[in-house]
């Protein structure tokens, strides 16, 4: 993994026993990790007793460092090993070395999935549901006498949801549905190769 | 059921025994043309001339069959029904077998033309799609997402009647399933008897 020197300064500080002992340093692990897991940022995520007597400017750099390291970790999808290594380097003791990593394997799966949820995409669709009509007679023609769906689907595009309504003869909705389950085989297809 | 001519509607008609059998013809063609291209003022100056009569009168024999063949197509009266109607307008016996035939001939297309105009809501057209795995992203670099992409065309709408509105979508393998459930629901609903009663008795 590459860290730029700000961060390796920051992370360097971390692995100071003199400037942060065994609970200073489970307090700051924990709050990174529980800062990241947050979706509000939390201002006074280091106001703790444990920090109380580290510089502050000191702290924040270690934060800082703390919490691009388990992103630039997660992003790479860096193994335990490579991880050690890398707090190895820059002169973490094993203790620590064991501490960061066992934090790390419990919120690793949710860092995984929030950061994949980052990003753009077409909107999502969640749901559909239908009504059957049957068209008798408008305004212009009499005796229509046809059956046919109103069809919604219910799309999510970063967090804000959207219905796309159509209508369907039985035909089209056969056609639909048929165009699904070639995709849905395709899909089973995929996974068993 | 029998069409009710209004007295307007009648006096506009009432230019079509002066003139020949071919010229109602005519009139007729240009009517169905009208009704599936638009109007054009210009085919009525150019017979008005032809006929030595005013564009007034040919305009108004033209919308007149135009109106006629729209309502009978609209109500789909029958052969028998279609002649009593225009019996009120006291013409020949050619000239009502003329009207009968353009019905006749025409009456289905019509009713096609007319049941575009109420349909002001999105229709299905096609879907298109594709599978895809995400296997990076710039926040993770090694990922395995299998996604379906559909593009939606629909045709329809709010704008233009010709036009395709297209809609790129994603559905995850689960969700996917899902819909395919709940469509075939749909297309189950519509077998039931349920269903076939209502679509017998309303005739």
């Amino acid at each position: 993994m590459e860290l730029s020197e700000s961060v390796q300064r920051g992370l360097q500080a971390l692995a100071d026993p003199s400037a942060f002992d065994q609970s200073s340093y489970r307090a700051l692990v924990d709050a990174s990790f529980r800062s990241l897991r947050s979706s509000q940022a939390d201002p006074g995520v280091l106001d703790q007793p444990e920090l109380k007597q580290i510089d502050q400017i000191l702290l924040k750099q270690s934060h800082t460092a703390a919490t691009t390291f388990i992103l630039e970790a997660v992003k790479q999808n860096a193994d335990k090993s490579t991880m050690s290594s890398c707090l190895e380097e820059l002169s973490f003791s094993a203790d620590k070395v064991e501490l960061f990593n066992s934090t790390h394997q419990k919120h690793r799966k949710e860092l995984e999935r929030l950061l994949a949820s980052i990003g753009r995409c077409p909107p999502q669709i969640n749901d559909a549901s239908w009504r059957l009509q049957y068209h008798v007679k408008n305004g212009q023609v009499d005796k229509v006498n046809e059956p046919f769906y109103l069809l919604s689907l219910n799309t999510e595009n970063k967090g804000s949801s959207e219905d796309i309504n159509f209508t369907c003869t039985v035909e089209q909705l056969q056609d639909l549905v048929g165009k699904l389950k070639d995709a849905a085989k395709s899909v089973e297809k995929a996974s068993q190769m | 059921m029998l069409l009710v001519l209004s007295d307007d509607h009648k006096e506009h008609l009432s230019f079509l025994p002066k003139v020949d059998a071919a010229v109602v013809g005519e009139f007729g063609r240009i009517a169905l043309e009208f009704l599936r291209r638009g109007s054009s003022p210009k085919i009525y100056e150019g017979a008005a001339r032809k006929l030595c009569v005013p564009v007034e009168m040919v305009q108004h024999g033209v919308e007149g069959l135009m109106y006629l063949m729209t309502e009978s197509s609209k109500h789909m009266i029958s052969e028998v029904d279609f002649l009593d109607s225009v019996l009120v307008l006291g013409f020949g016996e050619e000239l009502n077998q003329i009207l009968l035939q353009l019905y006749l001939q025409h009456h289905s297309q019509i009713r096609s033309i007319l049941s575009q105009l109420p349909s002001n809501l999105p229709a299905y057209h096609n879907l298109e799609w594709r599978l895809d795995v995400q296997l990076a992203s710039r926040p993770v670099r090694q990922q395995v997402i299998p996604m379906l992409t559909m593009r939606l065309l629909l045709t329809g709408g709010c704008g233009s009647r010709d036009d395709l509105s297209r809609r790129v979508l994603q559905t995850d393998p689960s969700t996917l399933l899902h819909l395919i459930t709940t469509l075939e629901a749909a297309l189950a609903a519509i077998k039931t008897n349920h269903a076939r009663r209502i679509f017998r008795n309303i005739k």
